[in-house]
């Protein structure tokens, strides 16, 4: 099993980067998850497509300057040591 | 089983909380957390200590005798120690704020009869009645009071003694070297930092209000080692057979205790009775609890089937 700390790492910068690269207007508003969309009433459920469009939404706020950097750190240390 | 007050609890969304007099635990303060031992016993070693450290210096080689006598040596020591001094407390207004240790503290204020206790609740579930966590003045009762309450001492050294037992295993078998070892302490903590993870997720996704901390997760997540480790020690002695009968028995006491633990965490007192209240939403949150507990086993076989051949 080489399921290793190290892999899970990679795999969650990957994640993280692939919800940082979905484009706004081109892919999110067509399939109706768009930012301005999501806000239903003010009842007590927001329930889980609102719950993840939030959470999709702030992933790429907070994480857009971090992700920079993180990513260029990794891009050098891969092409270092491979 | 419930006390007849939480029933009429006033808000929908705290959970019933049991509260319990001071004078009926015992205790001194409430608020301690470990037996204060420090006051005899450290007087008793500063007493020794004193005169045989005044003794050291003299007894010892005259040139180390005259190196400490030397007035300048003598400043160098003190500033160094109170530069130690200064670090240290340095270090200890800060460290809280990177590793949360008083929250950790508590997790790990036990003694012998409750890890008795609660290694024998985890082996066998099935009779324990009463699950819910008494409170006292809005804090959790330490674990060392209450048996329900989750800590970090066995988790902690069950994972240890699983790599242990997996190193045994892998030996027996020829097949061990040494970087095995930290494989497979990698390859078990990655799995439960993944599930941690998934689980939090999905708590934020269904949006349960619950008092249900990371660190109280971690401690529910570690207790299925104890059951890999039973498993597998099994199954180095009496072979396949018997590690698929005592696996089988450790993941059912394991489905059964997380659902009845989780169940008084995730879901809303009013299902805790056992009543359905309000269809959909709680019924998510029951698919949820349900998914968590049956993980368990899962990854309790994954984590030990190659193991035992």
């Amino acid at each position: 099993m080489a399921f290793t700390l190290y892999s899970l790492l990679q795999a969650a910068l990957l994640c993280v980067n692939a919800i940082a690269v979905l484009h706004e207007e081109r892919f999110l508003k067509n399939i109706g998850w768009g930012t301005d969309q999501g806000i239903g009433g003010f009842g007590e459920e927001p329930g889980i497509k609102s719950q993840l469009m939030n959470l999709i939404r702030s992933v790429r706020t907070v994480m857009r300057v971090p992700l920079i950097i993180v990513n260029s750190i990794v891009i050098v240390l891969l092409l270092l040591f491979g | 089983m419930h006390p007849a007050g939480s029933a009429a609890a006033g808000t929908p969304r705290q959970p019933s909380k049991r509260r319990i007099p001071v004078s009926h635990l015992g205790m001194a303060d409430p608020h301690q957390l470990f037996d204060d031992t420090s006051s005899a016993q450290s007087q008793g070693y500063g007493a020794q200590r004193g005169p045989s450290g005044l003794g050291y210096p003299t007894a010892s080689a005259s040139p180390q005798a005259a190196f400490l006598a030397d007035p300048v040596s003598n400043m160098a020591m003190a500033y160094g120690s109170s530069l130690a001094a200064q670090g240290k407390e340095l270090v200890d207004k800060n460290i809280d704020r990177f590793i949360p240790v008083t929250k950790l503290k508590y997790y790990f204020a036990v003694d012998t009869l409750y890890v008795g206790k609660k290694l024998g609740l985890l082996f066998f579930p099935y009779l324990h009645q009463d699950w819910e966590v008494q409170y006292q003045q809005d804090t959790p009762v330490a674990p060392r009071f209450d048996v329900n309450a989750p800590d970090l001492y066995i988790p902690a050294m069950a994972f240890i003694t699983y790599v242990l037992v997996a190193g045994l295993a892998l030996g027996t078998q020829d097949r061990f070297s040494p970087d095995l070892l930290g494989l497979q302490a990698s390859s078990a903590l990655a799995w439960l930092t993944l599930e941690v993870l998934a689980i939090l997720l999905s708590l934020y996704l269904v949006t349960v209000n619950t008092d249900l901390t990371t660190i109280d997760l971690v401690a529910f997540l570690g207790y299925k080692y104890v059951g890999m480790i039973g498993g597998i020690l099994m199954g180095l002695l009496f072979g396949k057979i018997g590690y698929y009968l005592v696996l089988g028995w450790c993941c059912m006491s394991i489905f059964v205790f997380m659902i009845r633990t989780l169940r008084l965490k995730i879901l809303a007192e009013a299902a805790a009775e056992g009543v359905p209240v309000r269809g959909a939403r709680n019924q998510l949150r029951m698919y949820l609890t349900m998914a968590v507990a049956a993980a368990q086993p899962l990854l309790m076989y994954w984590l030990t089937f190659h193991l035992v051949r």
